[in-house]
Formats: structure tokens, sequence, C-alpha cells
């Protein structure tokens, strides 16, 4: 026992609300009240009690479940409302400075506050409502408990409990016992106000008592757990009915004085007893335990679970409090610190002894503190995630060929052997007496391939020649087609232009390529590519038309240079009745050109190429004013807006839209 | 069919929040708002509903505060009663009954007993006319009054909420169409106005809402083009005035004065809310991005807090033009659910298409939105007739790991988009995470699509209009440095028919797809295992049957058949016709629920497939037809002996009717269980508020400690012997006065001295048996603790059967204290 009645480093507190573990309620150090909603894990109420820092809160209780208002017994017609789950609401608080606080989380506001000329003298160090009854009971620094009635507001009954400060308070689930923790564990019948059973209780100040049965105290049933300061042990009593009951019964093993205690309390012999203790060192212990008579061993945990951060040297995230639920394997845990705690519902395994989650406490740590009013979350988009677009692999099933068994057959060569036939091949090539241009990056190519040297394959394949081209891939030897292929194909799933390069090699090799027994498999990729890309290519080269009109045309305007204020209006105009008119797909068309043009340099259509055969060209587009955006944008801040913010928005839509196009264009 | 008691269909909230007007209690601590049939009472500051005023037997159609009781509101319905509500404490008042179905209702200070109504003007509910009538309200103390006084204001007027009082309540303006009507009460005489329809340069004249200026003779009226006109001088015929403000490009929703006067605020579709000044009619302030239509605008009486409803099921709350401080946000319908209801097996929360491009999460526990989890993650426009991505398909896999969203944008005449995203349910961040994105995956509409219940491998099947289905995996690419990400692993299909619904087995082996009249089977390994069918009608429906059920597959079809296969055999096991709009399998028993519509009700039907007799059935469950339905898992399995409830005992039964409404099944046991876990808590809210009050509050405590005890202690002489014997003897015989005097002074002091030489030795003693008694507690009554302040009463201590140590004490002293007493008095 502390000998200074002094205060106890009892740790901020920290409740879940009862029953269904909607909120979270906790004082942080600066003094503030704060409710979170456990469901949605977001600040739901902040209350500065009056006198927060001088008066700070010490301690915490949930009130009962609140009913939903009844009237008059009415017959309950069919389709009417259901009931809801009963919410909880009101919420004491107990300050340093002796007063007794009531906060309603539904009105969001002070209930009341138990204050009377300073009943207590000493910091408020527990406080709890009974289960049944509208009272509230307290106890004190200042060795008293007082029984208050909430329906009056005022103290019903005072009494000295010990000689020493009242630590901890706990009332019994029938309501007719109350547990204090002073120098001793008393156990005071509340009818009475007498003292019903003593226990020897800890050396040093309880901070937890709780009731661990729900029987009646005579059946020699009803045990009790408590926790003291510095203890690294939970003890349970039990209360027996011949009265020899002054030493606890079982102990459970903690690695540190415990924080935070969950337990579902057992209601036959045949039940265990659960429980979860949040330790001062952020380590949570999960007990299960059938209460039957003393045990000699302290009991160790069942499982055990830490938390820690995902940097590269792993610090421990310290565990606020945890709550049990019905289901035994799931916990609700509330982590992090104490200004902004995260909770979450997990699942434990407790088959492992130890258990230890990684979590990312800081990128969900933000400065401000506001109560999340918007409701609405955003999941988290970033560029790890993966696009698949019509073409590129993935997006259709992988051919299986018949003979897929047997693929990879050529490609299965060790590296000597193909060092081998490279060699052969080159000298092939310097028999047909080539340019040595050619001959070098046949060389090139093939030892690009095999090293997979990007800087080798960019400089080969940067080359536009036609001629060079063909030449080059012809002096390829056969066992490295196939690995041209594969990277051409992977080339072309990117923004590179390998239609050429395809082009030659199919010219030249489609003979080899037959005769591979893998064919479907190997062009698998490549055939369907080629084919979405046909489907798409309609659409392009109407794009195309209309960027080239839009091209011309501004070429000309830039040419007249009479480019005058009520022109600049009218092309607006026109840009903007157009943008109105047009079906969404022209005006996607449109938009696409306002920022393409710079792209129109490298985008190449592949005109005169056998596989597409000639481009259907259209002019269907009326001729419409060229404008790009950032000079329209410009345009529309210098003079006050006529225009209606409409086509602002407008504006924005199109800019998406150029992602967008860029992305289908892109391949 | 027998009619089950036990079993309750009931409705579990999510109903319309914006239908009318909001109104602000006059201390701007609450919220009322109707909703359906009830009308509830927000915390303005908390968000949280406080109360749910319940009575009215149909759709609650306004309220307003009674201007001479700032604690009451009337409220109104379309069962034709008005009632009138303490909303402190959700008590029911009076219920004025009208007769007529009430569409909405006004009141003003200056006309007081009388409420304004709008009722049809013939009797007739489906007269398409309505008038404005005033109904006087009898004073009487009943319960329920009959109200008959009605007499005629106006005619043809709009039956929602274009009607406004002016200054003082003289005149009422009232909107439709395209007249502006001013009724004068003085005079008795009405004023219209006229607009011209004016198709000229797109303006559209038609009013839509109306407002007076609270101070000035000015009326502003709304518009369908989004003008708002200032009217002045409208007590002439002739010479009347307008002005005109315009921002708005489309229909003026609603307009409002605030109290003063001094501003107009006005919303539409922009989700704007717009402040004009009043005196300075260029000048404007704006509140962006509100996040969806407005419909209705309130102000508090004091100006402080103006609150707006949304066509999206919501009301904000904006604390003086600047800052939204609040939202309340209710289950968001649009035009309609599109998603299937799924139930998130994470949070245990519904889940459905919510605003524009978002999937909501609504608790059902809790009946409350949690949040909408924006999927599209586009600026959304608002403005009418732009086609803009919606999510019509969301999808959980078992263990809530994964989230598939199919989001699409439709146009009319050119192509589809759509985009398939497949998040990832990242423990460390607490979110979902976007893992891949699938462009245009099919090459029309997605139909259906469902994960693999399999714990080996993680797949979706999408199935579309385009006459395939495909099957997507998740591929690990551990060898390259980025993560596992979806790819398609096979594309089926059967005879080019369009596939109509898909259901993987419990365990995940078996895929059954519906092709028109077929249903294929396939295996994991993409082998079509056999076909089933049973002409005609095509296949609608397919649901494997759970546990020891989990060899029949049931399908139902477009020409009202529900056949069930055994896949053992490959063989029609039985069948029977019955037009099953909605199949449903209960994910943790072998229950099956089918939704039949009959001659515009719907029927439920309980059954597993094994048996022949159906375990549940209830007929009209309600009108029209069943949209979606869903079985939501328990927490806690409930232990109902009833045979025919016991279907509930796992899963709770959730579905949406036609009219989107969510209902439920309620068993007697749950109620019972909800009842006893709750007990009615009255705390005593009128203590010590503010710092005001504690100050006073301790002054009148010392003048309480001062006064009280002198009254205690004159009251105890007046009642004995020895004062009436005092005062009833002649003067002359009695001892001097200053005798008499210093005697009585000293008798009142003697009391509380001998009280307090009482209390020591007392406490002395009681301490000395602590210590024999070793630390037995010390019980002081705590009246003596306060010095004799009359904090509470003496008898509440008395009043205990058993008496206590404490109460002995009392006893003795009050004993000895009597005893000098009177002593003292018959000393002289």
């Amino acid at each position: 026992m502390a000998a200074d009645g002094g205060s106890f480093s009892l740790g901020l507190p920290c409740v879940f609300s009862p029953k269904s573990r909607q909120y979270l309620a906790l004082c942080a150090q600066d003094g503030r009240l704060r409710i979170w909603n456990t469901d949605i894990k977001t600040l739901n109420q902040e209350y500065v009690p009056s006198a927060h820092l001088s008066a700070t809160c010490t301690c915490i209780s949930w009130g009962p479940c609140r009913k939903a208002k009844e009237g008059p017994q009415r017959k309950k017609r069919k389709s009417e409302a259901g009931q809801v789950e009963n919410q909880v609401d009101l919420l004491a608080l107990g300050t340093a400075a002796g007063s007794v606080i009531i906060y309603s989380t539904v009105k969001g506001a002070l209930h009341c506050t138990l204050v009377r000329s300073g009943i207590h003298s000493g910091v408020v160090n527990c406080v709890q409502w009974h289960p049944e009854d509208c009272l509230l009971y307290s106890g004190s620094d200042d060795t008293h408990i007082v029984e208050w009635d909430l329906q009056t507001g005022k103290a019903r009954c005072k009494w000295k409990a010990d000689r020493a400060p009242v630590t901890s308070l706990c009332v019994s689930p029938d309501g007719k016992l109350l547990l204090s923790a002073g120098h001793t564990i008393k156990m005071w019948d509340l009818e009475t106000k007498d003292v019903y059973r003593k226990f020897t209780g800890h050396s040093t100040a309880v901070t937890t008592l709780r009731f661990a049965t729900t029987r009646p105290p005579d059946s020699n049933g009803l045990y009790f757990l408590s926790g003291a300061a510095h203890d690294r042990l939970l003890s349970v009593w039990q209360v027996r009915e011949d009265g020899k009951d002054k030493n606890s019964v079982v102990s459970f093993n903690l690695t540190d004085e415990p924080h935070h205690i969950d337990l579902f309390t057992s209601n036959s012999k045949e039940e265990a007893l659960r429980l979860a203790v949040v330790c001062k060192d952020g380590q949570l212990h999960l007990f299960e335990h059938f209460l039957n008579g003393p045990c000699k061993k302290p009991l160790s945990p069942l499982c055990t679970v830490q938390m820690t951060g995902v940097e590269d040297s792993p610090i421990p995230v310290p565990l606020l409090a945890a709550a049990l639920t019905t289901d035994t394997h799931s916990l609700l845990l509330a982590y992090g610190n104490h200004l902004q705690p995260v909770m979450e519902r997990v699942e434990v395994n407790t088959a492992e002894r130890h258990v230890c989650l990684t979590r990312d406490v800081h990128t969900t740590l933000s400065l401000t503190m506001e109560t999340t009013v918007s409701k609405v979350k955003t999941p988290v988009v970033n560029a790890k995630s993966k696009v698949v677009v019509p073409g590129l692999p993935g997006h259709q099933a992988p051919v299986k060929g018949a003979l897929g068994s047997e693929k990879r057959k050529s490609t299965d060569m060790s590296i000597e052997e193909r060092l081998g036939k490279i060699e052969m091949s080159s000298e092939k090539g310097v028999k047909g007496a080539p340019s040595l241009q050619t001959d070098n990056f046949a060389v090139l190519l093939v030892q690009g391939l095999e090293s997979k040297d990007a800087n080798i394959l960019n400089k080969v394949f940067q080359t536009r020649k036609d001629m060079l081209i063909k030449k080059t891939v012809a002096r390829v030897p056969l066992p490295a087609v196939l690995p041209l292929v594969e990277e051409i194909t992977k080339r072309m799933q990117g923004a590179v232009l390998m239609v050429r390069w395809l082009k030659a090699v199919l010219m030249q090799h489609t003979s080899y390529l037959a005769s591979l027994p893998d064919l479907v498999f190997q062009l698998g990729v490549l055939y369907h590519m080629i084919e979405s890309r046909v489907k798409m290519f309609h659409k392009l080269t109407k794009l195309h038309g209309k960027l080239y009109l839009l091209m011309t045309q501004v070429r000309l305007s830039s040419c007249s240079k009479i480019v005058n204020l009520s022109q600049m209006y009218y092309l607006i105009a026109s840009e903007i009745s157009s943008v109105i008119t047009y079906s969404r797909e022209e005006l996607l068309d449109i938009k696409a050109i306002t920022t393409y043009q710079h792209y129109d340099q490298e985008y190449v259509f592949p005109e005169g190429n056998p596989l597409f055969g000639p481009p259907p060209w259209t002019w269907d587009l009326i001729p419409v004013a060229y404008c790009r955006r950032g000079r329209l944008a410009a345009y529309w801040s210098d003079s006050d807006p006529l225009l209606p913010s409409i086509l602002l928005a407008k504006g924005q839509t199109l800019d998406n839209k150029v992602d967008e196009i860029r992305a289908r264009v892109a391949f | 069919m027998v009619a089950h008691a036990e079993i309750r269909v009931v409705h579990l909230g999510g109903s319309k929040i914006n239908f009318r007007e909001p109104v602000i209690t006059n201390d701007s601590r609450f919220l009322l708002c109707a909703s359906g049939e009830s009308v509830k009472v927000y915390s303005s500051s908390s968000e949280e509903c406080v109360h749910d005023l319940q009575g009215h037997t149909d759709l609650v159609s306004g309220i307003v505060r009674n201007p001479s009781n700032h604690l009451q509101v009337y409220s109104c319905s379309a069962d034709g009663t008005v009632r009138l509500w303490d909303f402190t404490d959700g008590i029911l008042i009076k219920t004025f009954i009208i007769g007529y179905p009430i569409y909405s209702i006004y009141v003003s200070e200056n006309h007081g007993g009388v409420v304004f109504v709008v009722v049809p003007m013939a009797n007739d509910k489906s007269s398409e006319l309505f008038q404005l009538v005033a109904v006087h309200l009898p004073l009487s103390g009943d319960q329920e009054v009959e109200a008959r006084e009605l007499s005629a204001v106006l005619c043809d007027v709009s039956p929602s909420g274009a009607a406004s009082f002016g200054r003082k309540g003289e005149y009422i303006a009232a909107v439709k169409g395209l007249q502006l009507e001013v009724f004068f009460f003085k005079n008795q005489k009405s004023h219209r106005f006229f607009l011209k329809p004016g198709n000229k340069k797109g303006a559209k004249n038609a009013f839509t809402c109306v407002s007076c200026h609270p101070k000035e003779d000015c009326i502003a009226t709304g518009h369908e083009d989004g003008k708002i006109r200032l009217w002045r001088n409208f007590n002439q015929k002739k010479e009347y005035t307008y002005s005109t403000l315009h921002w708005h490009h489309g229909a003026v929703n609603t307009l409002q004065f605030t109290p003063e006067g001094t501003n107009l605020l006005s919303g539409g579709i922009e989700s704007v809310l717009v402040q004009w000044h009043y005196t300075q009619e260029n000048q404007k302030d704006f509140l962006p991005r509100l996040g969806g239509a407005i419909t209705h605008i309130a102000v508090s009486p004091d100006g402080s807090l103006f609150c707006t409803s949304h066509s999206d099921n919501k009301i904000t709350i904006i604390q003086s033009c600047v800052k939204v401080s609040a939202i309340i946000q209710g289950l968001v319908k649009g035009e309609g659910v599109r998603t299937d209801l799924t139930i998130d097996p994470r949070s245990k929360a519904l889940v459905l298409n919510g605003k524009p491009g978002h999937l909501q999460f609504y608790s059902l526990h809790r009946d409350k939105l949690l949040y909408n989890l924006d999927i599209v993650q586009q600026e959304y426009i608002h403005e009418e007739g732009l086609d803009q991505f919606e999510v019509v398909k969301a999808a959980f896999d078992t263990r809530g790991d994964w989230l598939a969203t199919v989001e699409e944008r439709t146009q009319k005449g050119s192509e589809l988009e759509i985009n398939l995203k497949l998040w990832a349910y990242d423990e460390q961040t607490q979110s979902f995470m976007l893992n891949t994105t699938v462009t245009a995956p099919h090459e029309d509409q997605i139909i259906a699509m469902c994960f693999s219940p399999s714990p080996e491998i993680t797949m979706l099947v999408t199935i579309s209009f385009d006459g395939h289905f495909k099957a997507w995996l998740l591929a690990d690419h551990s060898d390259t440095k980025e993560g596992a990400s979806w790819s398609c692993d096979f594309v089926g299909g059967y005879h080019h028919l369009k596939p109509g619904c898909c259901c993987f087995s419990a365990d995940g082996s078996l895929l059954a797809v519906g092709f028109q009249e077929v249903v294929t089977v396939w295996s994991p390994s993409w082998e079509l295992l056999t076909t089933l069918s049973q002409p005609p009608g095509a296949i609608r429906e397919l649901c494997f049957g759970r546990l020891s059920c989990s060899k029949y597959l049931l399908g139902t079809s477009t020409k009202n058949q529900l056949c069930c296969w055994n896949l053992l055999t490959c063989s029609l096991e039985w069948s029977t016709p019955v037009d099953v709009s909605l199949l449903q399998a209960d994910p943790l028993s072998e229950n099956m629920a089918a939704f039949c519509s009959q001659s515009g009700c719907s029927d439920l039907f309980v059954f597993k497939p094994g048996e022949p007799r159906p375990l549940y059935s209830q007929k009209a469950l309600c009108t029209g037809k069943v949209q979606r339905a869903v079985f939501a898992p328990r927490d806690q399995m409930l232990e109902s002996c009833e045979e025919h409830a016991q279907w509930l005992n796992r899963s709770q039964l959730y579905f949406l009717t036609q009219h989107m409404d969510l209902m439920t099944f309620s068993t007697k046991t749950e109620e019972d269980r909800l009842l006893a876990s709750s007990k009615l808590l009255m705390v005593d809210d009128s203590v010590a508020v503010t710092p005001f009050y504690l100050l006073l509050g301790k002054h009148r405590q010392q003048q309480e400690a001062l006064t009280n005890p002198m009254a205690e202690r004159i009251q105890l002489p007046q009642g004995s012997i020895a004062i009436k014997e005092l005062l009833y003897t002649p003067a002359h015989v009695l001892p001097s006065a200053s005798f008499l005097c210093s005697m009585f002074v000293r008798s009142l002091l003697i009391s509380s001295s001998s009280a307090s030489e009482e209390k020591e030795p007392v406490e002395e003693e009681m301490e000395s048996e602590e210590e024999d008694s070793e630390g037995e507690a010390e019980l002081r009554d705590a009246r003596q603790d306060l010095g004799g302040s009359a904090a509470w009463g003496p008898g509440e201590e008395l009043g205990a059967p058993a008496l206590t140590k404490a109460q002995e004490r009392e006893l003795r002293r009050v004993k000895h204290f009597d005893h000098s007493w009177l002593s003292s008095v018959l000393e002289c």
C-alpha cells in the first residue's frame, strides 16, 4: 500500500462501451475526452471538460444501455419499426478535483455534474455504475465511498471505507455487493453498507477489481479478480461460505502491471472464464480458465498478442485496450497512441502462443483531429495496382495449345549449346558478305537477347530503316527467333513501336515459327494483342482524322494572325458549344487532341501495313476551332466568368478523359 | 397458412429523412425530421437520434414548431391527423383529427390556435388538386380532439412546401406552375401574378419555391431555369415590381430567408448553398461541395445554424454558413439498388451502392450508415443529364480479403465503358487497396459475378451479356518484384447463348452457369461436367444447397418453375410451379428463402431442398415485388425452440421492397432479449451545467445551509407541549420578557452544543470499536459530515427496515436531544 496516499499511476483511462463495443472512450494526455467509433474507426466526439488541465479526468465508466422510450404498450402492428440494438448513452467521469461528471454521448454534451460542495476532497479514483438502479459509486483518495442517486443528482450515502485511499471499486453483477480496494479489499453489502468479507489484497495499490462469475455469494462460486500497480500477477479470490477466504486462490502471470482488463464472466462451472489483459508494456494476454477452487501455480497466458510497426527496425506499437467478443476467435483492439488510437477487429488464432501483428500506424496519423463529417472513405489507390487493358496478357485467357505440355522444348538448351549456335550463325553471316552494319546489328541483337541487356536491345530496336530491320532479322539465327518474338511482344505491351520488327520477323521466319510444336502458346499473347488493336483501330483512325483537321485549322488561324478578342471569344464559344452538343465519344476525341498533340510525332499509325489495310478515314466532323485548354483556362480566369461554372466543370471531366485516352492509346 | 404470431415482419429504418423540410429547435440543440411514419429527433451536435416520435399511421408529411411553445412541435401526416409533441421528452401531447390526408402544414405566430394544412380539394383521394385550409384547433383537455372547423384559404396549391407566410403573418404566398398567389388576411383578398411560359432563350419560368421576407414586404420565388425573383409592391394588382437574381444553372429547389431577413439562402442541383445578401443583391457567398442536390433548407430561429436536406437522403448541419459541422446520413437510395445486397464479412455491414460512384456500408445492428467507400474516385458533377460512372456490381470473398467492384457508364448510342476493380484488404493500413483494374473485362454489361468459396484458390467469375463467362485468378508473381495481381484464367461459353446467372457450390468444387434454358456445371479445371435443363423458360437464378443438402442444385426459371436437381444422379428431383422472384440461400444452414410474387403481393417460403414441406411461409409479406434480399449471420445464435422460428436462429433475413424499404423478420425471443438487456435510466440533467450556475448554485447552497437548520430547529419547539404551555399562559404570570428571551435563545444554542458534545464521545467509541474489531467499517452519517446541511432528508436513512449502527446512534441522539430540550424548558 502506498504510504504517501497520493495519486497512483493508473494510466490514462480508456474504456470500451458495454455490449456491442460501439465506442471507445479515451481521455488523452491533453485532458480531453474523446469518443471513437469502433465501427468506422473515426473520432465521434470530443469533449473538453471545464478545467480539464487542473481537474483532469482520472476514471471513466460507461452507463448501462439506454432503453428506447416505451410508451404504453401499444398493440404491435405488422411492419412496425423493428427494435434496434440499444444505444449507450451516459458516461461517468471522475476528476482529479474530486468531482464526478456525467456526459451524454447522444446529446454530445455534458449531462450533469455531481459536484455538491466538493463531496470528495481528494482525487476520484474510480466510478462504477450500479447495474440495475440509477446509482453510481465513486471511490476517492479521501478514503470515502459515495453512493450517488442519479435521479436527484445528489449523494445518497457516504461512508469511510478504509484508512487508505480507495483506489478501485466494483459492483457485483446482481447489484447487491460492492468491492472496494484500499489497504485491503473489502466486500460490502450494499443494502446495509456493512462489510461482508475482507481479503488481504496486494502490497501495492489495487488498480483493477472485476467480478469473474455471476453466481450468488453463498454458493462458494463467487470469484473476483484484482490487479495492482507494479504487480505482475492478477489474483483471483473466492468468496467462500465458511469465510476462510483471506488468500487468493488462483493467479495469472503477466509481463507487466495490468492496464486494461476485459473479461467474459462464467455463469456456470462448465463455462470458462475468458480474460484479456493489456499490460503496461503494450502486450495483450489472453487467458481461459475454469474457476473451480484453488490452483497453486500461477497460470500463464493462452496466447500473447504483440504489435509492431512496419519500419525497417520494427518498433513495438503499444496496445491500449482490448475487448473480447462473443466469437471466441475475434478481438477488438485499440492501439497506437492515446491521441489517435487505431481500432481494429482481428481474428486471433489462439492455438499459437505468441501472435505478432504488423500494422502501419503512421500513415493513418493526421494532424487535424476534426471529427470526420464527410462519411466518405477513400480506399488506397497507388501505383502498385496493375491495370489490365484489352490486349495485354491477363485480359484474355492464356491460349493453351494442344501440345502445351511440350512447350519450351526448343528453348531448353544450355547456354553452351546456344553460344555454339550463335557462333555458327555469325559465321554464316560473314559468309553472305553483307554490309558491316547489318552484321553488327544482328550480332548485337543476339547478344542482347542472350544477356537480356536493355541497353543493347534499345540501341538495336531504335532503328527505323526498313531495309536494315529486314536484313538484321534475316540474319538472326533460328534459335534466337523465339526469344526475339518474346522480346518484341514484351516491348509492344509498352508504348514502343515494334510493328516493323514484328513484320520483318513474320516475313522472314514464318516457316520456322510454323514448325514449332507449341506455336499457339508462343504467339497467343501476340495474337490477343493484335486482335484487340484491330478492334480499336477504327476509333483511332477517326480520332486521327479529327486531330488532323483541328491542326490544319490552327495553322491557318495562326497564319492569318487576326486573333482579336471577339474572334477569340467566338472560337471559345464554338469550342464550348461543340463540347456541349457533341456526344460523349466525340467530345472525348476532341479532348484527346488537346493533350495529344505532342504525341503525334511519335505516334505513327501503321498505315501501309499489310496486317491492317488502308485506314478508313472519316471526315465527318464540322470544322471546330482548335484551342488548347491552357489558353482557354487562362482566358477564363482573365475576364470575369460570364460563362457558367458548368463549363469549367466540363473542362475538368475532359481533363480526366485525357488520361483515360492516353492509357488506351498508349500501347 | 397459419399466421405465426412469434415472427413479425418489421421495418428496419432506412426511411427517407429528406422528404420534408427539417426543423431546428429554438435552442439549436435538436433537429427534427420526418422519417417514414415517425418523426425523428436528432441531436445537432452528436448526430445521434435522441427520440423517435411514433404515433402516426401513415407517412409524416410535415413538421413545424409550435409558435406558442418552443418545446413543442406539430406534425401532420397522410393519415389525416395533426399531432402535437413534446420533443425533449418524446411525448405525444395531443392528436387533432382532421379527417383528410394532409400534405403539408404551416403556422404563423400571428395566427394563434390555427394551423394551415394542405388537403385534397375533393374528398376522393385520387384528386390531383389541393387546397390550403385553416384549421382552428379546439382547446380541449382530451388526448384526441376532432378538429372539423376548416375554412379554405387558397385553392389549387401545390401539395409540397410551396407556400410561405409574410411579414407578421399578414399574408400568405403560394406558387404553383406559372402562378404566384398572395392572400391577404386583413381584407381576405388574394392577388394573382402570372408569368409567361417563355421558351425564348431557354427560359423556363415555372415557379418551384417561395419564401417571404420576415420583416419587409418582399417575396422571393425560385424558378425552373435557376432564376430567383424578388417581388415587391405586390399589394397592388398592377404596379408590382420584381428584380431577378441568377446564379443557379439548374432549377432552384428551395429558398429560405434568414430570421432577420438579412440573407436569402438558395439551393439546387449544383449542391452549392448560395447566400445572397438582401441589401446588396449582387453580393453572394457560397458553400460548395455539399455532396448532393439540395432539396430543403432550414434555418434555426436564432439564425446560427442552417441545415440542408439533400437528395441522397442526407441532412447537413452548417454553422453560420461557414463550416459543415455534422452530417446525418440515412440509407442512400438512388434510382435503385444495382448491386446485390451483400454482407461484408469483416464489419458485418450491409453493402450496396450508395452515392454515385460509391459503395455504402450500412450497419444493420445500429440502423446507421457507417460510411461510403469511394470506388470510382472521380469528381462527380452535379448536373442533370450527364452520364457518370456508377458502381453496378460488388462482391466480397468469403473472408472479406477481396472486394470486386464493377463500374460502368452507359450512354445512348455509344459504347459502354466498364471497369472491373479488385480491391485487397490491407491489414497494415486497415483499408482497401486497389490491386488490379481491368478495363473492358467484357464486351457487354456484366450480369453477375461471384467469388469462389474454396479456401485454396482465390477466383472470381464474371458473366456477361456478350455470351461468355470469365474466370479471373489471383496469380502470384513472386519472381518479379510486383505482388500478386489478377488475370484472366478461362473464358467459357455455351453455344453462343447468353448466360443469366452463376453460382459456386459451397466448397467451390463446382460452378453452375445458366445459359438460357440450360444449366452448365463446370469443374475447377474448366471441364464441362454436365448440362441440365428443364424447358420451357430461361433459368433466372441458381443456388446450390449447403451442408447436408449440398447434392442439390436449385434453379428458378422465367416460366414460373422452381426446380431442384440432384447432382449425384444428374436428374430432376422435384419441381413446382411457383413464380419465384428471388431465391436466397442461408450461408450458415441448409435453408433457402424463396420470395414469390403473386397478384401484386410477395410471399415468402423457407424450405430445405431435401424436404417436401416448407419450414415457414408467410403470405402477403409486402405489396409489390421484393427487389433484393440477403441473409446476414447473427453475432450470437438465438435459442428459439419454436419449430417454425428456428430458421432465424443463425442468421437473419433482410429484404428490400419495391419502395426501397429495408425490412426484416424479428422473432419474439429476440425482442424479449433486447428488452431484457436494457432498462430505463432516468438521470436528472438539471444539475449544474454552466460555470455561472456553479457560482450561483454555491451561493444558494450556502443560503440553504443557513436557513434550513433554523427552520428545522424551530419546528421542534413548536410541536412540543412546553411551547404550547408557554404560549397559552397569560402574560402576567410569566417571568419578564428579557429573562424569557435569553432563556429561549440559550435553548436554541443548547441543542446544537449538546449534539456536538454527544457526537464526539460516540465517535470515539466507534473508533475504539473499530480498533477492537480490527478495521471494521466505520459508518458515519453523511449529515454530520456536512454540518447539518440539508442536502438530503434524514428520512431516507431512517426508511431502511433494518437498523444500522448509524441509525441506532441517530435514534439515541434524538432521544437525548429531546430530553435536554424538555428539561431546559421545564426548568423555568
